[in-house]
């Protein structure tokens, strides 16, 4: 092998290793999540995923991007549809066709990620908190619910940064479904329209699975 | 000579051995019935902030299980078929939550579709502490090798809850402390000599959780 040969293929392996040890990272969430078992309740709600929600792409940092806008609308679709029994789901709230309803905008406030060089643990952790924006469809305002969901990996052993940063951000996702759940018809404010509107409420089991 | 390194390396395998100790409580001696058409789940425990229970443990204790002809449901499908109860935010933590997660039909059709009869909770890490020695590598244009000594403790400790799905009751704890010191010296080659603690508390916790059970072969 010619000296320029070993020169280039020195080169090209230097590179090769440098490139390996780049710290950024684009996530795109492929993931399928599973189906609620809920049953809802006879509420009608629209869900309106705007086109800035459906194509969110949260930059936690300067050098980690993570595509979260078409698993975020398949998960919340799916748990949105274990809590009401009529639901349909716009882009915009002008497009809601329901006369008596709950009127629901999710968005993400805020997507932060730590990673073990951060913490010094040996796990990578995501946040989202996401905020719903919950409206009557007459147009009153009912309350605006923070909702923070959480996901950590097991460990970091062997886990390139993407990987480990998507399957963070894939327990979060499932922590933010469980938490709507568990969660929406604790909120003061929803349970008080539901008494209002004279919506059963107290013979339903939704909402009382915790301790 | 043979004879002395013959000795030595007994003397050293010797001390790659694990202790391991296990505890159980029954609240009665019934064995717990399970017939070929029932499965136990077993889950882990992730709700803690700076462990989690796993999944490589989960599914050598479930191997154990299989290998007694106990049937044992994949943790990820029961969590994935009762999404979200037992997600660690909302898993029951104690029996009356379970007994009032049981209350909602569609949960407890599920699980009953799928015949799953014994839920066995595990809880649980391994941990390496008390790190001591040196060792250090180099490698030249003449050749390369290791020179020096580490040594490191593990210790896993593991407990394991049975619950009874149909009864909704408790049918027994287990937990298995092992622990155990490993070496790795360096003589030009580094020659590890490893002590299986997470194997040896496997291996414990699943023998000893295969005796809780009698496989009912008539169905």
């Amino acid at each position: 092998m010619s000296k320029t040969k070993i020169i280039i293929l020195s080169l090209a392996l230097t590179v090769l290793f440098i490139s390996g040890c780049s710290s950024s990272a684009q996530v795109q969430i492929d993931s399928q999540f599973p189906t609620v078992v809920s049953k809802p309740k006879p509420v009608n709600a629209a869900i309106v995923f705007s086109e800035e929600f459906t194509n969110y792409i949260a930059s936690p940092n300067s050098k980690t991007s993570i595509d979260l806008g078409s698993a975020q609308t398949k998960l919340l679709s799916n748990a949105f549809a274990g809590l009401f029994s009529q639901i349909e789901f716009v882009s915009a709230a002008t497009d809601v066709t329901f006369d008596n309803a709950l009127v629901i905008t999710p968005s993400v406030q805020e997507v932060q990620v730590s990673t073990p060089s951060d913490t010094y643990l040996n796990v990578y952790e995501v946040w989202i908190k996401y905020s719903l924006d919950i409206q009557t469809s007459k147009g009153d305002q009912v309350d605006s619910w923070f909702m923070p969901a959480y996901g950590k990996t097991p460990d970091s052993f062997m886990l390139s940064k993407t990987n480990a940063i998507e399957e963070a951000t894939v327990i979060a996702l499932r922590d933010a479904g469980a938490k709507l759940l568990l969660d929406f018809y604790r909120i003061p404010s929803v349970y008080n329209w539901l008494v209002t509107e004279q919506i059963p409420h107290k013979n339903s089991k939704r909402g009382s699975h915790s301790e | 000579m043979n004879r002395l390194l013959a000795l030595g390396a007994l003397i050293l395998l010797a001390g790659c051995g694990a202790t391991t100790t296990i505890d159980e409580y029954r609240p009665n001696n019934q064995m717990m019935d399970i017939n070929s058409e029932q499965s136990v789940v077993i889950l882990g425990r992730r709700d803690a902030g700076h462990y989690d229970t796993d999944r490589e443990f989960i599914d050598c204790v479930a191997s154990k299980m299989e290998g007694a002809d106990i049937g044992v449901f994949p943790e990820q499908q029961f969590v994935d078929a009762i999404y979200p109860w037992f997600e660690p935010r909302t898993a029951p933590k104690g029996l009356k939550r379970l007994r009032r997660l049981m209350e909602d039909s569609a949960i407890k059709e599920k699980i009953e579709r799928n015949g799953i009869r014994y839920l066995v909770w595990l809880d649980g890490s391994t941990e390496t502490h008390d790190k001591g020695g040196s060792i250090s590598c180099a490698i030249g244009p003449g050749g390369g090798g290791c020179f020096g000594f580490a040594q490191w403790e593990k210790s896993s400790i593991y407990e394991a809850i049975v619950w009874d799905l149909t009864n909704l009751t408790e049918k027994g704890r287990l937990r298995v402390d092992s622990s155990g010191t490993s070496y790795l010296l360096g003589v030009v080659a580094p020659i590890p000599l490893l002590t299986p603690v997470k194997n040896d508390a496997c291996a414990s916790l699943g023998t000893q959780l295969k005796q809780f059970f009698t496989v009912d072969q008539s169905q």
